[in-house]
C-alpha cells in the first residue's frame, strides 16, 4: 500500500492505494480524479523536468529548458545527466530541440527560451 | 600612578578579591603593573577582580585569570602564507588597520620614511572601526584630566578639517541628550562642570518646545534637553579607508592579510616581526591592534594591561524612516554603570538611516560579532519609544563590535617605557573613531622622535593632504549627477537599487588606491547591499562587476575574505558535448 | 520633457500586462524597467506552471515572460531598460518622474503612474535569526539566480528555512543539481507553499518537511557551518531544550515576500498594513489619484496569472483615468480580520462606471466548509461555498455592485460555516 497527497485541487486529499488482485483498493480520496490521481501515482508516475543546459555565452551561461512531454518519475536524474553533457554553441528560439527523443523516452529536450529576444536591446 | 611596589598594597587587593571575588585568585607585581592568575568559575567574578585591582597604584592590570571549562579561541589569522614580506625593511610598522592606525599612517605619510602598515583582515575597518554609530562625541562623557577626555575633545574639533581633507562627508549633527525632571535638577551643574573642564564648546539647556523644533518627532515624556552642538556624524569605515588611502598616496604601504604572529626583541629593542607572508625587520613598531593591542604588548614582552571586549549591538532601521531624525538623541538610563559608554540611542547616519543602540556588554570573545535576541531585543525596547513613529519591522539588520577597554578605562597613547622602540595606541574604545585624528597627531610625534636617534628624518616636500573620495552621486544634485553621467556613463546604471548605487561606484571601490575585491569590502566603500534587500537583488551583478574589473572568477569571489565564497561550485562540469552545428 | 499619458514602473508580467493594456485602451504609454532585460523574476524562475489560467497552458518562467515580451514589442510599446526612477513629484495634475539611465538624468511627465516593482524577500535579520554571519546565507530568489542563471550552486549541503514557494523549488532544483537538501524548515504548523510543490518538489525527492520548527542560530566564521533548530511552540517561540545542532555549509531562506512600496510612500500612498502595498479601490487607482498599484506590488500573490490579471485591469484604469479625469467617492470594504488575511481591493469607487469588482483574498487560516459572503445594507452580492480554504492559496471572486443601492454603505465581507 502506498499513501499520496493528491494535488488535483487544494483539499490535498490524502489517499491510500493497495494493488488488489483485480485493480486497486483507493481509499480517502473525495472525487474520482483523486482516484485516477492515485492510480496513476501508484503505477507510472510521470513528471515533467524543468532545468537549464550550458551555453558558451558568456552573457548567457545557462539557458532554460524542459522536456516536452512528461517523463517516467524515476528517469529523472538519468535524464539530468543526459542534460549536463551538453554544451550549446548557437542561439535557440522556444520549442528549439535540444536533445531529441532523450534516452528513449519519447519526450524530446527543448528551449524555453528566445534567446534573441532576451539579447535584443530594447 | 606610576609608583613601584608599596610595601603591603598587594597583600591588601589580595585580601579584598578574596574576600569579594574567589580565593582562586592570585595576585602579584610583574615589574610596575599587577598582575592576576588563576581559576574562577564565572567570567563576571574575572571582571570584577579585574576591577578591584585598578587604579590601585599601579601602571596597570594583567589579568590572565580563567575561567574553568572555558577555553577562549585564539587570534583569527588568514589561511594564506606567502613570502611578500619577507626580509622587508621599514622605518615604521604599524600594527592594525583600524581607524587610529590608518590615521597614524596617514600623519606619518608627511615624513621621508617607510611605512607599513598591516592588518590582519581582508579589508580596513573590520573590527570595531567599523562596528560603531559614526558619532564623533563632543567630549562631554570621559572623565575629566582622563587621555580621553583630551584626545576627545581635541580629535572633535580636527574632524572638520580632515573630513574636508579627505573628502569624506561629515556633519556636525550635534546630540541632543533628554531629561525629565529630577534627572535634569542632579545632572545638569555636573554637565556644566564637566564641559568647561574637558573644553566642550557650545553646551546648552534646550526646553521642551526648543528640543521639539530641533526633533519634532521623538516622544513627549521629556521635559528639556542638552544639546551639545559640536557632535559630529561620519561613515566610521569611509573614514579609516580615507586615512588609509591618503598614507598610501603619499607613499606609505598597506599590506592586508597580514597578520603579526610573533615578535623577536633583543636587548630590550624589536628586530623583527614575523607575519605570515614574511619577517619584517621594522625600525620602530606602533601597536594600535584594537582588541587584540594587549597581545602585540605581549609578544614585545611589553604587556601592562588587559584588553576586556565589551560588545556593542547596533541596529540599524530602514532609510525611509530617516526623514524622522535629524540628529542623534538620547535618553540617558539612571543607573549606569561607570565602564559602560552613556547608554546608546538613536542616532542619524550620514547615509541617512538610523541606527539604534548601542548597548554594552562584559563578554570574554574579541572577535565573536554573533547576536542574540535578548540583546536586541532590550534594545528595541530600551530605545524604540524615543521615536514612536519607528516599529521593529523597520529593522533591516543589526550587528555587534567589540569596544577595546582596558581596566583602566582610559586610552594608552604612549612610548613603550620597556621597549625602546614600540609605540602603544591601545585601549582604544568610544570615542576613538572621534579622538583618531589627535592621536594620531601625538602618536607621529611621538614616532619621529624615537626615529630621530636612529636616522635623519626629513618632512615630505610633496605631501598631499588631500583625497578625492568615489562620487556618491545619489546625493548629487541632478545637474551635478548628469554631468557625471556624461562623462562616465556606468555612473548611470543602478545596481543596488535600495541604496540608489551605479555601477560606476562598484568599479571605482574596485580600482581604488587599496585594491578591494569582496562584497563586503566594496559595501564599506559605496554600500551596495546596504538597503532593505540587504544585497538579495544587487549580490550577482556586483559579483560580475568584480569579475569583469578585478579579473576573477566568481569562484574566488568572498564575501568578506579568507573563504567566504559567493558560491561553491559551477554546475553541470561535465558539459562536454559540444552542441551547436546542427 | 517627454510627455505621456501613462508610465509604468516595472516590465516584469504586471508591468508588462498593465503597459498592453494602457496602450490598447489608447493611452500613450511607457514602461520603465531597472534591470537590464524585461520580464522581471520570471526570467529565473524555470519552472513551470505558470500560464494555466491566462493561457490555458502549462508554461515556464521564461515562456510566460516571452509572450508578453512579444506582444509589447509588436505594438511597440516603449521599454527603457537599465533606466531607474529615483523620485516622482506631482506638479500640478501631471506626475514628473526624475530617470537614471546611462544617458543621463531626464524628466518624464505622466498624467497617470502604474507602480508595478514588485516585492522583495525577506533576509535572516527580519525574522530575527541570530548567530555569526557568515557567507552561504541567503534568500531563495538569490538562490535561484546563481543556479538558474549563473550556474553555479551556492552551496553543497544545505538546509531551507521557510516553506514558501520559491524555497520548495530550489530545494528541487538544487537537488536536480546535486546539491543536498537536508531539510526545510517551517516555524508555523503548516506548510506556506503550494500543496503542489511539497508533493513535486519536496515529496519527489525524499526532501524532509519539518514543521513547528526554526533556525536559531547560524554557526561559522567565513561560511555556514551548521545551525542551531528548535521545536517552537504555539506562539512560534522556541522551546529551550530543543536545540539541536545541524551540519550544512548554506542556509536558504524563503519566509515571505514583502511588496516593494518605496516610491509610493514617497507620493504618500498610504499602505495596507494588512497587505503591505498600497489601498487601492476596483480599479487598482491607490488612495492618491492618478497613481495605480498592481502586481506582487500590491499584495503577494501565488499565481502570476492573477499578477498579469491586475496589471491588465490598472492598466485600463490608468489609461482611462489619463483621458478624463474623475472625481472618487470610495467607500470602503469591510473584512473581520479574524478570518481573513486580506482582501484587495480595500475600497470601492461608486463614482467610477466600473461596477464589476475583481477581489482577491486569503484566509487566515486552514477553514473546511465555509460560505464567503459579500453583502452591501442587506443586499448580498455574492456568496460561495467553500470545501477547504487554504491561507497559501488565494482566491478570486468577482462581483458586481449597484451603484445607487451602495451610496453611503460600505460592502462588507463575511465567513460564515455551513
Amino acid at each position: 500500500m502506498e499513501e499520496f497527497t493528491c494535488i488535483i485541487c487544494p483539499n490535498g486529499c490524502k489517499i491510500k492505494v493497495e494493488k488488489i488482485e483485480d485493480g486497486f483498493k483507493v481509499e480517502g480520496n473525495i472525487c474520482k480524479r483523486g482516484y485516477e490521481f492515485a492510480i496513476n501515482e501508484m503505477t507510472n508516475p510521470k513528471r515533467s523536468l524543468c532545468t537549464t543546459v550550458k551555453t558558451s555565452y558568456k552573457d548567457f551561461p545557462r539557458l532554460p529548458v524542459k522536456t516536452d512531454r512528461e517523463i517516467p518519475k524515476d528517469m529523472i536524474f538519468k535524464v539530468m545527466e543526459e542534460i549536463n553533457k551538453i554544451n550549446l554553441t548557437h542561439m535557440v528560439k522556444s520549442n528549439d530541440i535540444i536533445i531529441e527523443n532523450v534516452l528513449g523516452t519519447g519526450a524530446n529536450i527543448v528551449s524555453t527560451c528566445d534567446m534573441e529576444l532576451i539579447f535584443k536591446e530594447e | 600612578m606610576n609608583g613601584g611596589a608599596v610595601l603591603g598594597r598587594i597583600e591588601k587587593i589580595q585580601g579584598e578579591i578574596i574576600n569579594s571575588v574567589s580565593k582562586n585568585i592570585f595576585c602579584a607585581e610583574k615589574r610596575n603593573s599587577i598582575l592576576l592568575e588563576g581559576e574562577v568559575e564565572t567570567y563576571e567574578e574575572v571582571i570584577k577582580a579585574g576591577k578591584l585591582a585598578t587604579n590601585r597604584g599601579y601602571k596597570g592590570v594583567i589579568n590572565n585569570i580563567k575561567v574553568k571549562g572555558l577555553t577562549l579561541p585564539s587570534r583569527k589569522h588568514p589561511k594564506l602564507i606567502d613570502n611578500k614580506l619577507e626580509r622587508k625593511k621599514v622605518d615604521v610598522l604599524i600594527i592594525g588597520g583600524g581607524v587610529i592606525g590608518s590615521a597614524i599612517a596617514r600623519e606619518l605619510s608627511k615624513w621621508e620614511i617607510s611605512i607599513l602598515l598591516i592588518d590582519k583582515e581582508d579589508d580596513l575597518a573590520v573590527h570595531a572601526s567599523s562596528r560603531n554609530n559614526g558619532m564623533i562625541h563632543p567630549g562631554i562623557d570621559p572623565n575629566p584630566k582622563t587621555k580621553k577626555a583630551y584626545y576627545n575633545v581635541q580629535g572633535n574639533k580636527l574632524y572638520s578639517k580632515v573630513a574636508k581633507e579627505l573628502d569624506v562627508s561629515f556633519e556636525r549633527c550635534g546630540n541632543i541628550v533628554l531629561y525629565d525632571a529630577w534627572y535634569g535638577k542632579i545632572i545638569s551643574p555636573v554637565l556644566k562642570l564637566r564641559a568647561r573642564l574637558n573644553g566642550v564648546e557650545g553646551m546648552k539647556y534646550l526646553s521642551k518646545r526648543e528640543t521639539k523644533e530641533l526633533e519634532p518627532y521623538i516622544y513627549d515624556d521629556f521635559i528639556g534637553s542638552v544639546i551639545f552642538p559640536t557632535t559630529g556624524i561620519v561613515s566610521p569605515y569611509k573614514m579609516t579607508i580615507a586615512f588609509a588611502e591618503n598614507a598610501v598616496l603619499n607613499g606609505a604601504e598597506v599590506s592586508l592579510n597580514t597578520a603579526a604572529l610573533s615578535i623577536k626583541c633583543e636587548d630590550r629593542k624589536i628586530i623583527y616581526v614575523d607575519t605570515n607572508r614574511g619577517r619584517i625587520f621594522p625600525k620602530i613598531v606602533i601597536n594600535a591592534a584594537g582588541v587584540h593591542a594587549d597581545e602585540i604588548a605581549e609578544m614585545a614582552d611589553d604587556r601592562f594591561f588587559t584588553i576586556h571586549p565589551r560588545k556593542g549591538h547596533i541596529l540599524i532601521l530602514d532609510k525611509k524612516k530617516g526623514q524622522f531624525l535629524n540628529s542623534i538623541v538620547s535618553k540617558p538610563a539612571i543607573n549606569q554603570s561607570k565602564s559602560g559608554t552613556k547608554g546608546g540611542g538613536v542616532t542619524k547616519t550620514i547615509d541617512g538611516n538610523i541606527l539604534v543602540g548601542p548597548d554594552a556588554v562584559e563578554q570574554p570573545f574579541k572577535e565573536d560579532y554573533s547576536t542574540n535576541k535578548e540583546n536586541i531585543d532590550n534594545i528595541i525596547n530600551k530605545h524604540f519609544p524615543i521615536l514612536p513613529l519607528i516599529s521593529p519591522s523597520d529593522i533591516i539588520t543589526y550587528f555587534s563590535g567589540n569596544r577595546a577597554a582596558t581596566y583602566e578605562e582610559d586610552f594608552i597613547i604612549e612610548k613603550s617605557e620597556y621597549v625602546k622602540n614600540l609605540i602603544h595606541a591601545a585601549g582604544i574604545q568610544s570615542p576613538g573613531l572621534a579622538s583618531a585624528p589627535a592621536i594620531a597627531l601625538d602618536i607621529e610625534k611621538m614616532a619621529v622622535e624615537v626615529l630621530s636617534t636612529m636616522m635623519e628624518v626629513k618632512p615630505k616636500e610633496k605631501w598631499n593632504p588631500y583625497r578625492k573620495g568615489i562620487p556618491e552621486l545619489f546625493k548629487m544634485s541632478e545637474k551635478e549627477r548628469n554631468e557625471y553621467i556624461k562623462k562616465r556613463p556606468d555612473y548611470g546604471i543602478i545596481i543596488c537599487r535600495c541604496e540608489e548605487i551605479s555601477k560606476g561606484e562598484i568599479v571605482d571601490a574596485i580600482n581604488s588606491p587599496i585594491p578591494v575585491n569582496s562584497l563586503d569590502a566594496i559595501k564599506r566603500r559605496v554600500r551596495p547591499g546596504m538597503g532593505r534587500c540587504q544585497g538579495a537583488f544587487c549580490t550577482p551583478s556586483v559579483a560580475k562587476i568584480i569579475e569583469e574589473n578585478a579579473n576573477k572568477n566568481i569562484l574566488e569571489i568572498t564575501k568578506k575574505g579568507g573563504e567566504s565564497y559567493l558560491v561553491v561550485e559551477e554546475t553541470k562540469k561535465g558539459g562536454g558535448a559540444q552542441f551547436g552545428i546542427l | 520633457m517627454e510627455f505621456y499619458d501613462v508610465v509604468v514602473l516595472g516590465a516584469g508580467p504586471a508591468g508588462l500586462a498593465a503597459g498592453l493594456s494602457s496602450y490598447e485602451e489608447g493611452a500613450n504609454t511607457l514602461i520603465i524597467e531597472r534591470e537590464k532585460y524585461p520580464g522581471g523574476i520570471l526570467k529565473q524562475c524555470i519552472h513551470d506552471g505558470f500560464g494555466l489560467v491566462e493561457f490555458k497552458e502549462r508554461l515556464t518562467g521564461p515562456e510566460y515572460a516571452e509572450r508578453f515580451i512579444k506582444m509589447v514589442r509588436n505594438k511597440k510599446i516603449p521599454i527603457l531598460t537599465s533606466t531607474f526612477v529615483t523620485s516622482i513629484k506631482k506638479e500640478e495634475e501631471i506626475f514628473i518622474l526624475s530617470v537614471v539611465s546611462k544617458d543621463g538624468i531626464i524628466k518624464v511627465g505622466a498624467k497617470a503612474i502604474i507602480l508595478a516593482n514588485g516585492c522583495r524577500e525577506r533576509t535572516s535579520k527580519q525574522i530575527g535569526i541570530h548567530g555569526t554571519r557568515p557567507s552561504g546565507v541567503m534568500t531563495a530568489g538569490l538562490a535561484q539566480y546563481f543556479v538558474n542563471i549563473m550556474g553555479y550552486l551556492p552551496c553543497k549541503k544545505c538546509i531551507i528555512l521557510g516553506s514558501g514557494d520559491i524555497g520548495l523549488i530550489m530545494a528541487r532544483r538544487l537537488t536536480l543539481e546535486g546539491a543536498k537538501v537536508l531539510g526545510v524548515y517551517e516555524v508555523k504548523n503548516s506548510p506556506s507553499g503550494l500543496t503542489r510543490n511539497i508533493v513535486q518538489c519536496l515529496n519527489d525527492f525524499s526532501i524532509p518537511l519539518y514543521l513547528s520548527k526554526t533556525i536559531t542560530k547560524i554557526s561559522g566564521d567565513d561560511r555556514v557551518e551548521g545551525v542551531e533548530i528548535c521545536d517552537v511552540d504555539e506562539n512560534m517561540k522556541p522551546i529551550k531544550g530543543t536545540e539541536k545542532f545541524i551540519e550544512c555549509d548554506g542556509v536558504i531562506l524563503s519566509v515571505g515576500l514583502i511588496p516593494e512600496n518605496e516610491i509610493a510612500e514617497s507620493l504618500n500612498v498610504e499602505i495596507d498594513n494588512a497587505t503591505k502595498g498600497p489601498y487601492v479601490d476596483q480599479n487598482f487607482m491607490t488612495k492618491v489619484d492618478g497613481i495605480f498599484s498592481c502586481g506582487n506590488a500590491l499584495h503577494v500573490n501565488d499565481l502570476v496569472d492573477y499578477v498579469t490579471e491586475s496589471g491588465r485591469l490598472a492598466g485600463k484604469s490608468a489609461a482611462k483615468y489619463a483621458s478624463s479625469k474623475y472625481k472618487r467617492a470610495l467607500n470602503p470594504i469591510e473584512i473581520p480580520l479574524n478570518k481573513f488575511l486580506y482582501a484587495v481591493p480595500q475600497y470601492i469607487d461608486i463614482n467610477s462606471d466600473n461596477n464589476k469588482v475583481v477581489m482577491y483574498l486569503r484566509s487566515r487560516d486552514i477553514v473546511k466548509n465555509v460560505k464567503v459572503i459579500i453583502k452591501s445594507r442587506n443586499e448580498i452580492l455574492y456568496e460561495k461555498r467553500y470545501t477547504h480554504l487554504n491561507p497559501p492559496e488565494m482566491e478570486r471572486i468577482v462581483f458586481d455592485f449597484n451603484r445607487s443601492s451602495l451610496n453611503d454603505y460600505s460592502i462588507k465581507i463575511l465567513m460564515q460555516e455551513g
